[in-house]
């Protein structure tokens, strides 16, 4: 679904270049349900971006879906990011002033459905979040939960292969943190692919694979534990 | 996508309505003022008469003595002499002299005594040559010029004051103590400005005249000139050796069968000064001007300068609040970042940020667009309070409607680029980890 080889990403200013991410490799297969976690500053977002095709890398290869993103232009890639890629944020990200409906509705206008396709689509992912009865409310009037469904129901419509969950439930409390992973399993299930971004390692325990960035690289968990108490151990 | 954007557009108008509001009203204030100056500019140089305005021509001729300047040029009227004869040889398609009159009318009713109209005094093709409708009846004919009948054509407001709604066509009304017959009542004419009658004392802009008698009963019955005359020379002693002098007092049109008869017409003019300077006349070498309408206007200075001063003074102002309207917009895209980086993660390249963001601009424009025609009718209706003269030319054509919209949508568009082109450059990728 997703795979990046030795990809980099520099940020340079006329003082200063920072490696965000180097020799980065990650593969994330078809239906798969992979946590990234590590440390503030780590990455993390950057990859994110990268893989949203929010943001350019500097160099390596990006695949998604098969499909070589390195060098496409702005609506190439705005094409793909709606076909292929659901968005999940921590802050929701809702239009303050469309109701829920046309929340929704925005990623399917860019897709240039018809008007009946895209009810049919806004009905139906609405419905799979439990908000079918509210479209017409604004997202002022739903709680942090209930926004944070929209905002999965609206990354849901357009039937992407892959969702970028960027700490899903970081702006929720742990009910309704429960409920939006909840639903993220179901999705999982039905055959979406999830990649999510999180620094709660109880909500990564429920992801079929963790990754772990460490300095813009992908750090290997268990050699390093390994590692850590083979070390441990010598000293003793 | 362009419903869509229109739709979102016409929503946003909502959000931040203050901000909105200041900007309609910008808009609206800069357009109102524009569009009501322009409009009054657009009446003042409009061609009152274009399917023929090239076929109209007023020849001048330099009747000057041979004392006056090399470089004086032929004065803007002609003698008697040179009408009578130009009208007598018939050379254009149509022609005729003409000049103001005051008459007299007298309706005999106790309620309405006696009062001074205005008048002019043409020949029967002047009602052909300009166009003239008629409410009744019709012009008189070439009989009564050249008998010098007794016959008038009077105005609609003339007809309603004295006749009510009732056709007065055959009635005869009393002027200088003579007894005329009514022949046609003009109907609805309003020439903007009066071209065929620049050289008056009168404004251009203004109410046709209620009055026409033909050019020769005119003279037979000895109305003086209401205008300007010109008597470079000795105007002699008396009417009948008024009419023989050089003095310049009437004004002259003729109409051409094709604009491409303009140069053999002025042939004609040349051949005749010609002629006259072997009768004595026309001492200086031959010299004359042809003028179509819009070169008569032209010459005449009927678009004042001050008018002109005043347009661009306004379009002046539209600028400064268009560049006021450009940071209004500004700060109201600023504060949308953080959905232009939502539509941009859903999948909206920046084209179609552009276009929704432009649209919107151009919503704005409309709404700016209704508040300034509203103003500009209140600022055309301060412009008529100035006189009678710029109460004619006040007036907002549909066509000046809809560019009023036009122009408010087009500003708000221009105005909207520099924003929109901001917007687009938003980074998602950091406004949907700062929202």
């Amino acid at each position: 679904m997703l795979r990046m080889q030795n990809l980099s990403k520099v940020y340079r200013t006329h003082l200063i270049e920072t490696h965000a991410l180097r020799g980065f490799d990650i593969h994330v297969q078809d239906g798969e349900f992979v946590a990234v976690t590590g440390p503030s500053g780590s990455g993390k977002t950057t990859f994110l971006n990268i893989a949203g095709l929010l943001e350019e890398f500097t160099g390596g290869d990006y695949f998604l879906d098969g499909v070589n993103v390195q060098g496409m232009d702005d609506n190439a890639r705005s094409k793909l990011r709606n076909e292929k890629l659901g968005f999940i944020f921590q802050g929701f990200n809702l239009i303050p002033d469309l109701n829920l409906f046309d929340n929704v509705d925005v990623p399917l206008r860019y897709r240039g459905f018809n008007a009946a396709e895209r009810k049919r689509r806004i009905d139906d992912a609405l419905g799979r979040v439990g908000l079918a009865s509210r479209m017409k409310h604004y997202p002022a009037e739903l709680s942090g939960g209930q926004q944070q469904r929209v905002a999965i129901a609206r990354a849901l419509a357009g039937s992407p292969k892959l969702l970028l969950a960027d700490e899903p439930t970081g702006n929720l409390d742990s009910q309704m943190a429960r409920g939006v992973m909840e639903l993220l399993e179901e999705i999982n299930e039905q055959g979406t692919s999830i990649l999510m971004v999180t620094h709660d390692p109880e909500l990564a325990a429920r992801a079929q694979r963790n990754v772990h960035i460490i300095d813009g690289q992908v750090s290997d968990l268990l050699r390093e534990t390994n590692a850590s108490l083979a070390a441990v151990a010598a000293t003793a | 996508m362009f419903g869509y954007y229109l739709q979102l557009g016409f929503r946003s108008l909502r959000r931040n309505p203050a901000l909105t509001a200041l900007m309609v009203l910008t808009l609206g204030v800069g357009i109102a003022a524009s569009m009501s100056t322009l409009t009054v500019l657009t009446i003042m140089s409009g061609n009152p008469i274009p399917d023929r305005s090239e076929r109209l021509i007023v020849p001048l001729l330099d009747n000057n003595p041979a004392n006056f300047a090399a470089d004086t040029k032929a004065p803007d009227q002609m003698s008697y002499v040179d009408a009578t004869n130009l009208l007598a040889q018939h050379h254009a398609k149509r022609q005729t002299a003409l000049y103001g009159i005051q008459p007299y009318v007298d309706s005999g009713r106790k309620d309405l005594p006696p009062f001074q109209a205005t008048g002019i005094a043409p020949t029967h093709d002047f009602f052909d040559i300009f166009a003239v409708p008629f409410r009744y009846g019709g012009p008189w004919s070439a009989d009564a010029d050249a008998n010098r009948g007794d016959v008038v054509v009077i105005s609609t407001a003339l007809s309603e004051k004295l006749y009510g709604q009732a056709n007065p066509v055959g009635r005869r009304m009393r002027i200088n103590d003579r007894e005329y017959q009514i022949t046609g009542v003009v109907g609805d004419w309003k020439p903007l400005p009066r071209y065929y009658r620049l050289i008056s004392g009168n404004p251009a802009y203004g109410d046709i005249e209620d009055v026409m008698i033909p050019f020769q009963t005119a003279v037979g019955q000895e109305f003086g000139n209401d205008g300007s005359t010109d008597c470079s020379g000795d105007s002699g002693n008396g009417y009948a050796a008024f009419l023989r002098s050089e003095c310049v007092w009437i004004q002259y049109w003729a109409e051409l069968a094709s604009p491409s008869d303009r140069a053999a017409y002025g042939d004609y003019i040349a051949a005749y000064i010609g002629e006259q300077k072997k009768l004595g006349r026309y001492p200086r070498p031959v010299n004359y001007t042809l003028y179509n309408v819009m070169e008569w206007l032209d010459h005449q200075g009927v678009v004042g300068k001050d008018s002109r001063l005043q347009a661009w003074l306004a379009l002046g102002f539209l600028l400064v609040c268009l560049v006021n309207t450009v940071g209004l917009l500004l700060a109201k895209f600023t504060a949308r970042t953080g959905e232009i980086g939502v539509r941009r993660a859903l999948g909206a390249p920046r084209r179609e940020i552009f276009r929704q963001f432009l649209i919107e601009a151009g919503v704005i424009g409309i709404a700016g667009g209704v508040v300034g025609l509203a103003l500009s009718f209140g600022g055309m209706w301060l412009i008529a309070r100035q006189s009678r003269s710029m109460e004619t030319v006040a007036h907002m054509s549909a066509t000046m409607l809809l560019a009023t919209i036009a122009l408010a949508i087009a500003c708000s568009i221009v105005a909207g680029l520099l924003p929109t082109w901001r917007a687009c450059q938003v980074r998602p990728a950091v406004q949907l980890k700062s929202q």
